[in-house]
């Protein structure tokens, strides 16, 4: 009897529990239509403005993250424009594989999605977003940097206009080279240091901080250790290119000279001792800041990271050049662009919306508030000209606009990205520079041959 | 046995239709479009999703990969965890404690065991290093070093697994009337001749299951090569798993996904027919 009751009584709990988890769902459900009613009456007051009445939703990475920035450069727009705009964000993680999922299978649901520039050639390729060239102006397209402009083209078309780009410097741990009683020359964008210049200060270093190999010190390491984003700019830096222009031609690209050079200077660092092999992209960032690696090359990101975790004995100089190859310097470039999902039911105001977010008033709040390198040619010229720009800024923004390299453009891209990933983890881990190069021609060539 | 009447025939099929039902929209369904992936491109019949896969220097190196590593893992961890299995069936007092000791592994989720073991297995900070370098030995690459790369994922999917397996194979050793142990010591018996002419023969069902259950978790084997290698360094962690994996999910090429994982389970059901033909109860005479 007693354990019948005990039975009746958490089946009735649970009960309870479904129906009141189903309740408030309804509750919020009827918030949010008596919220659309409400907006619904106030756009329907306001029809003077251009797009008064209608709706599209945005959806992008960011979770946890861009809200707070995006969310007021949302509510501006829809009071410039009468229109409503939906956000939905979400971890790095699961984005690209949702909106793998959902644009694969033609859904409608998204009127403009954040576009990862890399994927920018394979989602037009495989027909999933649309070409913007009739909403953007020749003009229009003039304020994007060359290489902004350029990732987001494909095959002659203008699909993806720019959010931001990125860049990366030098930057060095100044307690660890006073230590070793070692000082870093002044550098400036037109009188780079030579990456045989920093090696020798890293290996000076070394001999005193971390003599017997013992604490862990790192001479140079790159943060995000073997990507594609951050080590292709090594044979970049020597002339090399990522890929052939026509997107598939990597026989003589990747395995050319330039690239032989470059990987086989990069893998000495490990074999001479001067970078350490177990770094990964997850913790190099983290590593740098506990002070046990003397040169890191990183985003700009990296100020705003040091000053959080209160570490001060950091300075920065522009990104290295190879020596014979001063004007041949190669940077990482690229960031989020926009797309408008070829299915959107709304693309006039989809476009309206990324114009507003790419060379409007939003993508000038948004670089203000997030503080990326800007993708404008006016937003360059900005930084440039500014008394109150950091000066990592200002180098950023001069390497975004003069040295920046876009990724490969390809519709293989993914493909691309996890061939050159783990070819740079073999090298790094001492496997034949020439050999590991032309597999990697071999493996490309076979995948990237089915999508001709 | 229980009978039941015709007019409650059908009650054991009502019972088991819930279960069944999963296991043929999770199980049986998953397979069927598996095969038809791989053998149907553009609504026609092909062979040629194999034949392109069969002139991919990285499909043969996986398939060597998945040969190498479960040759070894397999019969490994079988007699670890029957080792096990026999030191826990002791009649000693807290033998409790050790098979509580033993099987804690397995409570660990398998990812969670991958980060670890790869920061204790790290060349530069890793604890093991820092141990070797006590007794002057040198500091080993470990999970990036193309030679010793495979043989640290065995050892952690060893150190993982063989507390599992030991919990199955102690059940049946529990199953042995303690009688027929006490004959063969009477019969001047000694330990060796026990566990191999007595123990092993008695506990076949249990160890046809045990080696069953264990080569399809390994032929399976996937989370170490993604969580710490990348089927690196130099595809010398390259399984088919993970290949198929890279094939449907970085390269969106779900047919050559669907072959290698229809080979898997060729693969799977030979080695599985195999033991159960060497494993299987002699008819008696």
């Amino acid at each position: 009897m007693k354990k019948k009751m005990l039975a009746l009584m958490l089946a009735g709990t649970m009960m309870v529990a479904l129906i009141a988890g189903c309740g408030s769902k309804s509750d919020a459900d009827n918030d949010t239509a008596s919220e659309t009613e409400k907006g619904q009456e106030n756009q329907a007051s306001d029809s003077d403005k251009p797009f008064a009445g209608q709706s599209i939703t945005f959806t992008d990475t960011g979770a946890g993250d861009w809200e707070e920035y995006i969310k007021p450069i949302i509510a501006k727009f829809e009071e410039e424009t009468g229109a409503t705009v939906t956000m939905e964000l979400y971890a790095h993680t699961d984005y690209l594989e949702m909106l793998d999922v959902k644009l694969g299978a033609g859904s409608s649901d998204y009127d403009v999605i954040g576009v990862d520039v890399p994927l920018v050639a394979s989602y037009a390729s495989k027909d999933f977003i649309t070409p913007v060239d009739e909403y953007f102006s020749d003009d229009e397209k003039a304020i994007f940097t060359e290489s902004a402009l350029t990732a987001g083209s494909w095959d002659g078309e203008f699909y993806s206009p720019a959010m931001n780009s990125s860049s990366q410097l030098l930057w060095y741990n100044t307690a660890l080279l006073k230590e070793a009683g070692v000082e870093v020359p002044e550098s400036d964008t037109e009188n780079r240091l030579t990456w045989e210049q920093v090696e020798g200060i890293a290996k000076e270093a070394l001999a005193v901080v971390d003599a017997d190999g013992n604490k862990g010190i790192s001479g140079i390491a790159f943060e995000q250790v073997s990507r594609t984003y951050q080590m292709n700019m090594l044979p970049n830096s020597m002339g090399g290119a990522n890929i052939g222009d026509d997107g598939f031609t990597v026989d003589g690209i990747i395995n050319s000279e330039e690239w032989i050079n470059a990987c086989t200077w990069y893998q000495n660092l490990y074999s001479n001792g001067i970078s350490l092999k177990g770094l990964t992209a997850d913790d190099t960032g983290d590593i740098f800041k506990a002070g046990k690696i003397v040169f890191m090359v990183a985003g700009t990101w990296t100020a705003e990271a040091l000053e959080k975790e209160g570490m001060s004995d950091y300075d920065y100089a522009p990104v290295p050049a190879f020596e014979g190859y001063e004007d041949k310097v190669g940077t990482p470039t690229g960031s989020w662009h926009f797309g408008i999902p070829k299915n959107s039911e709304n693309k006039e105001l989809a476009a309206e919306f990324i114009k507003y977010m790419s060379i409007g008033e939003g993508n000038t709040l948004w670089l203000e508030t997030h503080g990326d390198v800007p993708s404008t040619t006016t937003g360059v010229e900005n930084i440039l000209k500014s008394d109150t720009a950091e000066k990592y800024m200002k180098i950023a923004a001069y390497e975004a606009a003069n040295t920046a390299v876009p990724r490969a453009l390809t519709p293989g891209y993914n493909e691309y990205d996890s061939v050159i990933e783990s070819t740079w983890d073999d090298i790094k881990n001492g496997a034949d520079v020439k050999e590991s190069l032309d597999g990697a021609v071999k493996q490309l060539e076979s995948l990237l041959s089915k999508l001709k | 046995m229980i009978h039941l009447s015709n007019k409650r025939k059908w009650i054991p099929y009502l019972l088991i239709i819930p279960s069944f039902s999963l296991i043929c929209i999770f199980k049986l369904y998953p397979i069927f479009t598996t095969l038809v992936e791989s053998f149907i491109v553009d609504s026609q019949f092909t062979f040629s999703v194999f034949s392109e896969l069969f002139k991919d220097d990285a499909f043969w190196n996986s398939l060597g990969v998945t040969l190498k590593l479960n040759v070894v893992m397999i019969p490994l961890q079988i007699i670890i965890s029957f080792g096990m299995a026999l030191l826990v069936n002791s009649a000693v007092k807290v033998i409790g404690v050790f098979r509580t000791i033993f099987y804690l592994p397995v409570t660990i989720s398998l990812t969670v065991a991958c980060l670890l073991w790869n920061m204790m297995l790290n060349p530069n900070s890793g604890v093991i290093n820092s141990l070797l370098g006590i007794f002057n030995i040198p500091m080993q690459g470990f999970f990036t070093d193309k030679n010793q790369a495979l043989w640290c994922i065995i050892i952690v999917a060893t150190w993982k697994g063989v507390g599992y397996w030991m919990m199955f194979l102690l059940a049946g050793l529990k199953n042995i009337d303690a009688e027929i142990y006490e004959s063969a010591k009477i019969d001047g018996a000694g330990w060796l001749k026990t566990t191999f002419q007595i123990t092993l023969p008695l506990i076949k069902k249990v160890l046809l299951f045990v080696f069953i259950a264990n080569t399809t978790s390994n032929l399976l084997l996937f989370i170490p090569m993604q969580v710490i290698t990348g089927g690196g360094p130099q595809g010398s962690t390259n399984v088919l798993m993970y290949e198929a994996y890279k094939s449907a999910f970085k390269y969106g090429d779900r047919a050559r996904s669907s072959a290698i994982v229809t080979i898997l389970l060729i693969l799977i059901v030979a080695a599985c027919a195999v033991q159960a033909l060497m494993l299987r109860e002699k008819e008696k005479s």
